[in-house]
Order: C-alpha cells, then structure tokens, then sequence
C-alpha cells in the first residue's frame, strides 16, 4: 500500500534534512504507528504520502502510483482515496460541522442520495449529531478535532493518515477515537498515526511501531 | 447541469461569507463600468447626431413668393421622380417659420414684430444614399418654372463623412482599451478574492477537490458581480446625464439632451460587457492562483 524507498526531504534554508535515506514498506491492511520526538519528521513522512511534499530523492510508492511522477491532475484523485486527519484539523471554519464532513465525499462528485445518510451517520459515530449545523469555528478543540476524524473517515478510504489525531482529547474521548480508527482497519484500511504519546501505542494491540529520531527510520520489534 | 448548480450554489455560498469583499468588487466595478457606460452612451448619440446632420436634406429649394403651394407640390411630384433622388418634401412657409421659431428657442423674442411670414415656401430634397448633389442637378431645378433659388449641401457635411471614419477606429481603440480596465480590474479582483479564502482553498486541495471544483465558483462569482455592477452603472449613468442634461443649444440645431441622453441599448451592452468581462477576468484571475498543487 505505502512503500519508501532511500526516502531524503530537505527543506531549502534547513541545515538538516527533515527525513534522511528512509525505507518502509507498509503492506495493506497494517496498523503502524509512526512515533518520535517533535521535530523528528512524522509530519513530513505524512505529506509525502498524500504528495503534499515531493521527496528530495528516493521512491514514494502509494497504492501502486509513483507519487514522484504523477500529473498535478492526478493528484485530486490521490487525495480522494487517503483520509488525512491533520495536526491542524484544517476545516473551514464559517462551514457548519456538516458540510465540513460533507466536503470530502462533495469534492469527490458524490450526489445528496448517499451523501446525507453516510455524513449523518460518521458524525453520530464521533457523537456530533447534535452539532451538525453548528459552525466548525465555533467548536472546542476536541470537538473540532472529531470533525476531522469524521471528515477523513466518511468515504471510507483504503488508506488513513492520521497526525495526532488525539493531540486534543481527553483520555476517555482519545480512546473513542482510536476505537473509530480501529473500526476502519477492521473494515480493511490500511492505518498510518504519527503521534509522541506512548499511551496511545497500548490501545492498538498488535499494532506496528516505528520510530523516527531526527529524520532518520528505526524499527521498533 | 447537477455539477454547474453545484457551482453556482457554491459561488452563491462563498459570496455570503465575505459581503465585504462583495462590496468592494461591486463598487469599484460599478464605477469601472459607469465609465463605460457614459463613454457608449456619448458615442451612441454623436453617431445618431451625426447620421442625423448628414441625412439632412442635401438640397433646398427656394420657390417664389408669387408661385403657390399647388406648383411646389407639382415640382416635389416631379423631382420625386428622379432616379437620384430618395425623398422630397414640401414646406410650407408656416410649418417653415414655425421651425425657425423653435430654433431660436429663447431669443424668439426677435420675431415679435413680424407682421407678414418672410419664409418661402420650400422643398427639402434627400438624395439616394452616396450620392451629392452636383452643379448639373442644381442647374437643372433652377431651370423650373417657380424657383427662386436652389442650395446645395454644405461642404462641411463632406468633411465630417471624411473625418468619420478616423473617429470610428478611434473610438473602438478607446473603447477596447476601457473594456481591457474592466477586464484586468475583475482579474485583480478575483486574485483578491482567492487570496481573501487561500486558506478554505488549501483545504479544498487538501480533501482531493480538481481545480475545477475550486476554480469555477470563482468565475460565478465575478460574473454576478458584474451583473449587479452593470445594473448599478447604468443607474448611475442615467442619472448622471439627467443631471447634466439641462436643456441648453449647441450649433447645428443639436440639443444637449439629445448627447446626453441614455439610450436602452447602452445598459443592455453594459450588461454584455460586464458578462464578458466577468468570465474573462473571471478565468484570468483564477487562472495562475488555483493551478492544481502537487508536490512543490
Ligand atoms: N515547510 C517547511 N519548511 C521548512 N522546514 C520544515 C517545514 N516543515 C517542516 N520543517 C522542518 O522539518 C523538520 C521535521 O518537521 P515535522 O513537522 O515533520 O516534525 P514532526 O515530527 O511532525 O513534529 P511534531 O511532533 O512537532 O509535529 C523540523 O525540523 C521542521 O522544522
Ligand atoms: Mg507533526
């Protein structure tokens, strides 16, 4: 589903490159989490996967297309099958919680048949039901947060990206959380979560650790 | 035709957001289009004048005082026949003074003391278009029984036909180059507009929307902006020239009211010009800005 092949990003202006000679495979169907310190490039690796970023060399491999050499018009299409959950939520803010769900599978040129039932359904599955025509600016971190979890989640892509995806919960709703991500994997997405909190790493048993120190990719067993 | 609603429900939305952004497009584009309005307006009606002046009557025929009406509708009968001529008509002393009065206008005062009409009776003589009078056509109407004296078309007529064509490429040069304002000032307009919302745009690239998604939302919007803009302006230009439009005289029995007024063509092309405008600028404008992002 995802394969790094001798993986560099460097920033122009940055002494250190962001991830350096990185390899992974990540054969679809697995649960990997992708830790480290802030600052060590588990943002990054992310943006490679969803071509948000371009590497500075090596071979990025997602779903069977080289994300090096696809066309610009290609890459809507990419974006289409990978959930991203970002570390910044980005929603749009003056939307209502609803249409920022909605968003994903509207871009996507699904009609208001299936569209209405599955956004309600993913937003009673993050216990938003009774927000949906509230504004996406007006919610609490956390809340804010589900919506993008619902918002990556609601067409059921094979692959899901999450970057701290629980950064702003609390214990009881982060495990809530997880528990949506586990739902997916066992409908069959494959599941990547960058995150430094080693609490989260015990929610997922069996799950895949690796570990990532100042750009560089170390497995853990 | 579900996805162009789309479009459309989607341009109306984003233009909800941001009624500031909205107000600052329409105004300066209402101005912008005023401009252009006022400019087709006083072209309009200089082309309507002068078609006016040079299809005036090209030859007068002065009859005698003795000669009566009936020998000037005999003559107009006959000179109508003419394969040359396209229309006469017959003036009659009183309908001839009664215009005179009207020209004078204000200093009508200067017929007070008039007892008798001095004014002959007259024909007006519209040659078939292209045509001028010539000397051998005037000699010829002098030779009838009854005429006092024939005029012939003034010369400056023929200074002007010259001159119209000059004036006709030049007032497209302006014109065009005005409709190139318009269109650059929508262009900066929706620039300002996608910098205004980069961010909900960053995440519409982000969730996998195409460019189009994005991109046609914002040709919508500049063209409703137009629309609603070209509407304004023509009020304005109305307006404006019902102000300015005081009845006052200007050579060559022309009126101020008739340069000024608003023809119902001009907001009709306005509109069109607006519409125009709104896609092109519509297009250049979102053109650099949403090019798809892939990898930097
Ligand atoms: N757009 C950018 N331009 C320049 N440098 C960048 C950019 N994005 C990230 N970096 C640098 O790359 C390195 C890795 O950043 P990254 O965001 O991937 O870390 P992270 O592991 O996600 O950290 P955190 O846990 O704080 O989110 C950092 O040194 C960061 O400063
Ligand atoms: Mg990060």
């Amino acid at each position: 589903m995802v394969l790094l092949t001798r993986v560099s990003k460097r920033y122009s202006g940055r002494p250190h490159p962001a991830l350096e000679d990185v390899s992974l495979h990540v054969p679809p169907g697995q649960f990997v989490y992708l830790t480290g310190p802030s600052g060590a490039g588990k943002t990054t690796l992310l943006r490679l996967l969803f071509a948000a970023e371009a590497p500075s060399s090596g071979l990025v491999r997602v779903g069977g297309a080289d994300l090096g050499r696809i066309s610009s018009r290609q890459v809507p299409l990419l974006r289409r099958k990978v959930g991203v959950i970002f570390q910044d939520f980005k929603l749009m803010p003056l939307r209502s919680v609803f249409e920022n769900v909605a968003l994903a599978l509207h871009v996507a040129g699904r009609g208001p048949n299936g569209l209405n039932g599955r956004v309600s359904e993913m937003l009673a599955q993050v216990g938003l039901a009774d927000k949906a025509q509230v504004r996406a600016g007006e919610l609490s971190g956390g809340e804010q947060q589900r919506v993008a979890v619902a918002r990556a989640l609601v067409g059921r892509p094979p692959l899901l990206l999450a970057d701290e995806p629980t950064g702003n919960l609390d214990p009881g709703t982060a495990t809530e959380v997880m528990r949506l991500l586990l739902q997916a994997h066992a409908q069959g997405s494959t599941i990547l979560v960058a995150t430094h909190d080693p609490k989260l790493l015990d929610l997922v048993e069996g799950a895949r650790v690796v570990h990532l120190q100042a750009g560089r990719l170390l497995e853990h067993p | 035709m579900s996805r162009r609603r789309g479009a459309l429900g989607r341009a109306w939305l984003q233009m909800r957001e941001d009624p500031w952004l909205q107000g600052v497009a329409v105004s300066t584009l209402t101005v912008a289009l005023a401009i252009v309005g006022a400019y087709l307006a006083l072209c309009l009606n200089l082309h309507q004048a002068a078609a006016r002046l040079a299809t005036g009557a090209t030859l007068m025929v002065a009859l005698e005082d003795e000669a009566s009406l009936e020998r000037g509708r005999d003559l107009a009968r006959e000179v109508a026949g003419w394969p040359e001529v396209a229309e006469v008509r017959l003036v009659g002393k009183t309908e001839a003074l009664a215009r005179f009065r009207q020209q004078l206008g204000p200093h009508q005062g200067l017929l007070e003391g008039l007892t008798d009409n001095p004014l002959p009776n007259a024909l007006e003589i519209f040659l078939q278009p292209g045509l001028r009078a010539g000397p051998e056509m005037a000699g010829r109407l002098r030779s009838r029984s009854g005429v006092a004296e024939v005029v012939t078309s003034r010369p400056w007529l023929h200074r002007l036909e010259q001159g119209g064509a000059t004036l006709a490429s030049l007032a497209m040069a302006l014109g065009f180059l005005l409709f190139l304002g318009v269109v650059l000032l929508v262009t900066n307009t929706v620039r300002l507009a996608v910098y205004a919302r980069r961010e909900q745009l960053e995440v519409l690239d982000l969730v996998g929307a195409s460019s189009g998604y994005a991109r046609w939302p914002f040709v919508l919007e500049a063209v409703l902006q137009a629309l609603a803009a070209s509407l304004l302006a023509s009020l304005l230009v109305w307006g404006l020239l019902a102000l300015l439009a005081a009845p006052a005289e200007l050579p060559l029995g022309l009126d101020l009211s008739q340069l000024l007024g608003l023809d119902w063509r001009v907001p009709l092309a306005l509109m069109g010009v607006a519409v125009l405008a709104g896609v092109l600028g519509g297009l250049l404008g979102v053109g650099r800005a949403l090019r798809p992002r892939g990898p930097a």
